[in-house]
């Protein structure tokens, strides 16, 4: 795969035009021979499409989404109302994914869990890669004491046992939706900010930058109009890997029962099917979220990963990690 | 020799804002005055030990006075009526001496209840950290042993299937299976012996190492494969090693370093998961001891807590740095 095919292909972007140089550049340098086996390391090899997995991915994603926004609207039971069913009945026709242990119906109980899950991953993960890239952003390109002062906060953030920091959070303020992605995206908001001030100083010596400076530019303008958008593109994709994670950590606070009060999400609806008594009469009421949540963070990592192949983030991890 | 001067005088600044922080949340999360002597603390006491409120709960007059008197010992030996740097000062000052307090539940010291819980914890990430190391190793150099043929194919597909599952859905997924429907392993922390220590964490330690298993495994892959390319493995091949023996003794060393660099940053991931999982299989762990202490606000047992796993964090980080400034000098100067 020469460098130079690649040009006439790629979006209207100048940065994917650099990230995608970049990385078919290292493609030549892997390709040479490995033992026995000369074939590069597909990890590098990036095509030019995203393919089928990458669609049925994000189609999951859309799928779940969907459901989640219009549950109100859909045909389904009421999440909430006990003994919708026989108690503790398996998959059928009438309640697809079965009953739990007081009849309520298994199905529609998944997707109103989504809601939860989903908004307050969605949030949290958002609000992280705001602040963090900021922060991330201002100390790679000031340097000083800008860069130590923040250098210092992330690392104070990061020496926090992070489930501790999610207890003191949430007795603190307690438990409302905004609070509990509040403190998700506190976790959330050291490693952006590292991984942006690494892209950042890569980017802070290069020319455009320089000439902005020489134009005149103010130090905030430099950083908002030039320097930003070439951090954000690639980081976009670890949004979604970033989302598959967030989706996890609500799960875990949830079944500490630390999550949002009212309302469920999926985490709280394992914990509710996770007793020795229900995993012996019922292990669908646990089973059926576990695989929801499954299914949806397996499709955002293959998104995710996907996507930061076609821009290729590690390139520049090494710089200032 | 000033790097390492500044190295430690940032771990040290991290250290006291970290317990700072924690310090002040958790007083102003729960009254500790209540904590110790319950209804008592919002009575006036200064009032009633001075004869000036006769009823202090509308009995008769003159009751409360020897409640009252606790209170202010208790101000007192806690240090309450100072401010907030002073008693963070007092309380920084035992701990570094060893004075962890006493648990507000019980009236246990914090200490004995860390020399009970502590081990366990340890144990289950010490057996942790073998899975993690004992699966991802013969793995890892499985896959990379013939790169992009049908096992690694295969390999990164599990890979990816594992990462996806949350460790705690791993746990009770296994717990299912294991304890629910064939009954292999015990439902709850047998602590009779080192054999029953073991067995019953079994499964724990997978829930928690399988997920780093599958992490470390992509790390050693790839750093294999680079390794791979070196002139000494074609060096090696020539002289007529086995492919074992040039995998195992001169490749693998040389690609570990990146892994084990990893290892280390997951320990404070380790003593997180912990949490979790020791409510899961009921081990009566530090983590477990952590959350349930911070349910009921016993706070000087969460403080304790905070002080050592963010000790342990800031310490293993700082070490790996140093390593790495060492190994390469270029990180000095970059800072």
């Amino acid at each position: 795969m020469p460098a130079d095919t690649n040009e006439h292909t790629i979006s209207s972007s100048r940065t994917a035009k650099y990230w995608r140089k970049r990385s078919s550049a290292t493609v030549e340098l892997a390709a040479r021979p490995v033992g026995a086996d000369a074939e590069p390391d597909p990890d590098r090899a990036p095509q030019r499409r995203l393919g089928v997995t990458f669609w049925a991915a994000i189609g999951w994603v859309a799928l779940v989404t969907g459901a989640a926004v219009a549950a109100p609207l859909l045909p389904i039971a009421d999440p909430d109302q006990i003994g919708i069913g026989p108690r503790s009945s398996g998959p059928n026709w009438d309640q697809w994914f079965g009953t739990d242990t007081v009849g309520r119906d298994m199905f529609s109980r998944t997707i109103w869990g989504a809601r939860v899950s989903l908004m307050v991953g969605f949030f949290s993960i958002v609000a992280g890669f705001l602040v963090g890239g900021m922060m991330g952003v201002a100390s790679g390109y000031r340097r000083g004491w800008i860069d130590l002062a923040l250098g210092f906060v992330t690392y104070v953030m990061l020496s926090f046992p992070t489930l501790v920091l999610f207890l003191l959070v949430i007795l603190l303020f307690g438990q409302g939706l905004w609070i509990v992605t509040a403190a998700l995206s506190i976790v959330v908001i050291p490693s952006v900010s590292r991984l942006a001030r690494a892209i950042t100083i890569a980017f802070a010596e290069r020319e455009f930058v320089a000439a902005a400076r020489l134009l005149g530019a103010t130090n905030r303008r430099v950083m908002a109009r030039e320097i930003l958008p070439n951090v954000l593109i690639p980081m976009s994709a670890l949004l979604l890997l970033g989302l598959g994670l967030t989706i996890v950590a609500e799960g875990g606070l949830a079944f500490l029962g630390l999550s949002v009060a009212d309302g469920f999400s999926w985490g709280k609806m394992i914990q509710l099917g996770a007793g020795l008594r229900t995993l012996q009469t019922a292990p669908w009421v646990a089973f059926f979220p576990i695989g929801a949540m499954f299914l949806t963070v397996l499709s955002l990592n293959l998104a995710g990963d996907r996507l930061r192949q076609y821009f290729d983030v590690r390139e520049l991890g090494i710089g200032g990690r | 020799m000033t790097y390492l001067i500044r190295r430690l005088a940032f771990m040290f600044a991290v250290l006291v804002a970290v317990t700072f922080l924690a310090f002040s949340a958790t007083n102003v999360i729960g009254d500790p005055l209540f904590n110790v002597v319950g209804f008592y603390a919002s009575v006036d006491c200064d009032a009633v030990i001075a004869g000036e409120i006769k009823d202090v709960i509308g009995t008769v007059a003159g009751t409360g006075v020897g409640e009252c008197e606790r209170v202010i010992e208790a101000r007192e030996k806690y240090h309450l009526d100072d401010p907030l740097p002073i008693r963070y000062g007092h309380w920084i000052g035992g701990m570094i001496q060893g004075d962890f307090g006493e648990s507000y539940a019980n009236q246990m010291p914090v200490s004995s209840i860390l020399a009970e819980r502590l081990p366990k914890s340890i144990l289950l990430m010490g057996v942790s950290m073998v899975v993690a190391l004992g699966v991802s190793i013969p793995w890892g150099v499985a896959a990379a042993y013939r790169a992009n043929q049908r096992f690694d194919r295969a390999s990164t597909a599990g890979a990816f299937g594992l990462l996806s599952i949350p460790g705690f859905a791993l746990a009770i997924i296994l717990f299912y299976f294991f304890v629910v429907r064939w009954q292999i392993f015990p439902s709850r922390y047998m602590d009779d012996n080192i054999f029953s220590r073991l067995h019953s964490l079994v499964l724990p330690a997978a829930s928690l190492g399988l997920p780093l298993a599958v992490v470390y495994q992509r790390l050693l892959r790839t750093d294999l494969i680079t390794t791979l390319q070196e002139d000494f493995v074609i060096m090696a091949k020539a002289k007529g090693l086995s492919d074992r023996r040039i995998m195992f003794r001169h490749v693998l060393r040389p690609s570990m370093f990146g892994m084990i660099t990893v290892v280390g940053l997951n320990m404070s991931a380790l003593i997180g998961g912990t949490i979790i999982i020791e409510s899961i299989f009921s081990i009566p762990g530090f983590g477990r001891e952590l959350y349930v202490s911070a349910i009921r606000d016993d706070i000087t047992v969460v403080l304790a807590g905070v002080t050592v796993t963010a000790t342990a964090f800031v310490a293993i980080n700082t070490a790996v740095d140093l390593l790495y400034s060492y190994l390469d000098p270029r990180v000095r100067r970059a800072g």
